[in-house]
């Protein structure tokens, strides 16, 4: 009776550290509260390079539930994550920008170092400079990069925390595409 | 003269360092931080959002100053957050479900530790007591049981 008792606490103490080393700790795992609800809408001046283009400000409640919108949140102080996909994030607007906006979040960073950024890789879609990272908050991020996916209804269908790669990004893209 | 020269120039420094930038606002009120101690840090390890010196916690502790200068109540700025984090950025586990598990994990194991404790106690006890019946036996008999024994061992030596 004792022995079988023992064999079951053993078993029982082994079931929740493997079920522990099971639970990985990864950001881009944790779960988005906002999946399938309203992306929320933020106004922000765009960084120097895209006034001309893009004016004062950008009104994301403009584009909301009108296209499919790619947001990325990124610094210039993130490295390496952030300027591994920065050329995919280019790349793919060229490809896709005439149906999908994107539009890049530059959180708590400083504008210098955020347009030095901005020209090395050549940036072309519209990138708003964010000092307070009041955004990131409002959309649940831990930690840039991260990268969500806007349906054409305005809905938050995916969240990337992390380097994206270029899969990962046009299953995204594909995923908002009407 | 110096002397004025010195005040001014420091009033003047002072003035300078409370322009405004990215910088966090200096004189956020204790309750910030009593509000910001229930939250985690979303990029740290177990650090609350009242310890972690992340800029991402910086811009949390400003916004609960701004809600609490709003009027907003401190349920309402945790559900803010937990609305957009879900209840993961609660530093304690709530008190339900899988959360209620962790709190009663403790309890659970005191109580496997207080059971294998009284079964250990009773066993000890028992043999204890078992130990203790050799003091009933008189010295009288105890004299006579060793004088039989070694009775045995000298015949055994003597064939």
């Amino acid at each position: 009776m004792r022995t079988v008792a023992g064999i079951l606490v053993a078993l029982a103490i082994g079931a929740i550290l493997w079920w522990g080393m099971q639970t990985k700790d990864e950001r881009s795992e944790l779960p988005s509260a906002l999946a399938g609800r309203p992306a929320p809408a933020f106004a922000l001046e765009p960084l120097p390079s895209f006034r001309e283009r893009w004016g004062g400000e950008l009104d994301l409640a403009d584009y909301l539930g009108k296209q499919p919108i790619v947001l990325n949140f990124w610094a210039s102080w993130c490295y390496p994550a952030c300027y591994e996909e920065a050329p995919i994030l280019e790349a793919a607007w060229r490809r896709w920008g005439d149906r999908v906006l994107f539009v890049g979040v530059n959180t708590q960073d400083e504008i210098d170092k955020a347009e030095k950024f901005v020209t090395q890789f050549g940036l072309s879609f519209p990138n708003v400079y964010d000092p307070r990272g009041k955004v990131g908050i409002d959309y649940g991020m831990y930690g840039v990069p991260e990268t969500f996916a806007i349906s054409a209804d305005g809905r938050v269908v995916r969240r990337h925390a992390g380097s994206i790669d270029a899969t990962q990004l046009e299953a995204m893209i594909r995923e908002v595409l009407p | 003269m110096k002397r004025i020269a010195f005040a001014v120039a420091l009033v003047f420094s002072l003035a300078l360092a409370q322009t405004v930038g990215n910088e966090p606002p200096p004189d956020l009120s204790p309750q910030v931080f009593e509000i910001a101690k229930k939250l985690r840090c979303p990029v740290c390890r177990g650090e609350s959002a009242a310890e972690s010196s992340a800029g991402v916690t910086e811009e949390m502790r400003r916004q609960i100053a701004e809600m609490l200068a709003e009027g907003k109540s401190e349920d309402e700025i945790i559900q803010y957050f937990v609305d957009r984090y879900t209840e993961w950025i609660l530093y304690e586990p709530p008190k339900r479900g899988l959360g209620l598990v962790v709190w009663l994990a403790p309890l659970i194991g005191l109580g496997l530790f207080g059971f294998g404790l009284y079964g250990y106690l009773k066993t000890a006890s028992r043999r204890e007591r078992a130990l203790s019946g050799l003091e009933d036996v008189s010295e009288e008999e105890l004299a006579r049981a060793l004088a039989e024994l070694e009775r045995d061992d000298t015949s055994e030596e003597q064939p």
